[in-house]
């Protein structure tokens, strides 16, 4: 049985589909990916496996209990993480008592070895909490009852960089102990980073389901190379690179081959700057997924404001994509090149 | 599995406390009032007839110059039918819509735990202030009334509370059933406190003409006469059934929608 199966899952609210015919399943002990930017219907998936809103056609089977079976699907609980993207905690209970909260009605019994792990203060309220905090209280209280399927939507958002390196490395360690994690993100290097497998989500739609390593085949990576001198385009162009722009003594192109092809390739320049990073998934839809799915403008916007609350509305997804990849993508070239 | 409704009625009891802290101050102000009143009638007659005309119906207010009148006006009439009947449906009507609202709800039912189940533990919560209520506020007209040396029937002190109960419960099941339907928790409470307020208003009209007289059945005050138990000592049963029955149908009108809503 797997962990989620998913049948033509479609809802719609009026004219707009914020899900349509999303069919996927996940296997038992993978961490399947769910990306897609914002606004894509990600989070009105999630509700709908989690019950909380009901399709408007289709059906899903969580961990066996179809999800219009409602006593089915409560009773499944037990076994069922959470960590949503918004965390609507009590505001005036402090960390500790918004975790004996949560264990007056479910397990606790991994609570201590989470917290040494993740770390928010606990005898503070969570009114006084960052985001990085309040994040990481949500993420105890999704894993502390030992559940064998977590569904996290957003899980890094509000994490610091280290700490998002020890929630990658729990969530491998998680798997290796046959958990099923379902991650739903915005962020492709994420993704690339900890997911088996991924389900593409563009405007309501699944566009792709792959593994992980054609994804990486297909997103390859963005370089900015500046030369020393002007640039012979013949001679500086390989095979394996494409959308390449050349500006007089600068190039940028994506690269779709192997890291170590690309580094051998450029020594033999003189380059003053190199900056190698994650494509845009906005960019990926284009080279790859275009016609998959028609494009639709702003209209599920509006859907997808009530749906995904903890999303600044009207701020570009690519933002984010950008601002991870160029913070951290020039050193990240060749590590996740090498997963 | 009651951590819900600790939770709620952890909650709900700052407000409970603080109502009980008026009730103190009223009750200190009306029976400190009392005697001086009493013994004058001349400004008794003149409080009667500040009363526009109409108004005494209008509130049901019989025998202001008996302490049980008295008390059952001032105290009864107005602050505990409506002031706590207000606050009863107000705050009720915020549970589940101000849940849904902030996402709280989401985390909740991620738990195993049924929507029937939230529900009911958030509306078994208001047994807090009932029981804070109505234990403190009897205590106090019963010591006010001994302090004055114009006691009131302990009986008839205890009646007027224990059948008001079912009438606060409907205020609940109003606030209840306007939480599941009305998107926003704002929007839910001010309307519960305009139903609160605009079912008193029409009981008292019914009371003025008897062509409306009708419409008084359909409030739930019609069906708690504070001046009856006080003043006549009569105890209407039937009719805190038919209030336990209608909070009975308002709360599971409240579960069915709620087990339908999308959150």
């Amino acid at each position: 049985m797997p962990a989620v199966e998913t049948h033509g899952l479609t809802k719609t609210y009026g004219e707009v589909k914020a899900n349509d015919d999303v069919s996927f399943t996940v296997e038992r002990g993978e961490i399947f990916g769910y990306l897609g930017p914002n606004g894509a219907g990600k989070t009105t998936t999630i509700r709908m496996l989690l019950g909380f809103i009901q399709p408007t056609s289709g059906t899903a089977e969580v961990l066996g209990a179809d999800v219009h079976d409602r006593r089915a699907l409560t009773e499944r609980k037990h076994d069922i993480g959470y960590l949503p993207d918004t965390l609507g905690f009590d505001e005036h209970l402090t960390g500790e008592q918004v975790l004996d909260y949560f264990a007056g009605m479910r397990d606790d019994s991994r609570r201590d070895e989470l917290l040494e792990l993740f770390r928010p203060p606990l005898d503070r309220k969570v009114e006084t909490y960052s985001s990085g905090n309040r994040r990481m209280l949500g993420i105890v209280q999704a894993f502390m009852h030992d559940p064998d399927f977590v569904v996290m939507d957003e899980p890094t958002s509000g994490l610091d960089p280290l700490k998002q390196d020890r929630l990658r490395l729990f969530l491998e360690e998680e798997r290796e102990r046959g958990k099923t994690i379902f991650f739903s993100s915005h962020i492709l290097s994420e993704v690339q980073q900890v997911c088996d497998r991924v389900g593409i989500i563009r405007d309501g739609g699944i566009v792709a389901l792959e593994e992980i390593e054609s994804l990486l085949q297909r997103s390859g990576k963005e370089v900015r190379v500046q030369l020393a001198t002007p640039v012979d385009e013949d001679g500086f162009v390989t095979d394996d690179m494409i959308d390449v722009e050349v500006f007089d003594d600068a190039v940028h192109f994506t690269y779709t081959g192997e890291s170590q092809t690309l580094l051998e390739h450029l020594v033999q320049y003189e380059t003053v700057d190199v900056d190698i990073g994650n494509p845009q998934l906005e960019t990926i839809f284009r080279h790859y997924y275009e016609g998959s799915r028609e494009p639709s403008e702003e209209g599920d916007d509006g859907v997808e404001g009530g749906d995904e609350p903890g999303e600044p509305q009207g701020s570009d997804a690519n933002g984010s994509v950008d601002g991870r990849s160029s913070g951290d993508g020039s050193g990240e070239g060749g590590a996740s090149g090498s997963r | 599995m009651t951590a819900i409704l600790r939770n709620e009625a952890r909650k709900l009891l700052p407000g409970s406390l603080a109502l009980v802290g008026l009730f103190a101050f009223f009750s200190i102000l009306y029976f400190s009032m009392y005697p001086e009143f009493a013994g004058d009638a001349e400004a008794m007659e003149g409080v009667v007839d500040a009363f526009p005309e109409g108004m005494m119906e209008f509130f049901g207010i019989e025998a202001l110059d008996t302490i049980e009148g008295f008390i059952s006006a001032e105290l009864y009439s107005f602050f505990w039918v409506l002031l706590v009947g207000i606050y009863f449906a107000y705050s009720s009507a915020g549970t589940i819509a101000g849940d849904v609202e902030s996402r709280k709800m989401d985390l909740t039912l991620s738990n195993p735990v049924s929507r029937e189940n939230v529900l009911t533990q958030k509306a078994a919560a208001y047994a807090v202030p009932l029981a804070v209520l109505n234990v403190s506020v009897p205590v106090m007209v019963y010591v006010g009334s001994r302090l004055i040396d114009e006691p009131i029937d302990p009986v008839s002190i205890v009646m007027v509370h224990l059948l008001s109960v079912p009438y606060l419960l409907v205020c609940v099941g109003i606030g209840l059933l306007l939480s599941v339907t009305v998107g926003r928790e704002r929007t839910a409470q001010v309307t519960a406190l305009g139903a609160v307020f605009t079912l008193w208003m029409v009981d008292g009209v019914s009371n003025l003409d008897t062509d409306y007289e009708w419409l008084g059945y359909l409030t739930p005050s019609h069906y708690y006469s504070e001046t009856d138990i006080l003043v006549h000592q009569e105890y209407a049963f039937l009719d805190a059934a038919v209030l336990l029955l209608a909070f009975l149908l308002l709360y599971l009108t409240a579960a069915e929608l709620f087990t339908r809503k999308d959150i």
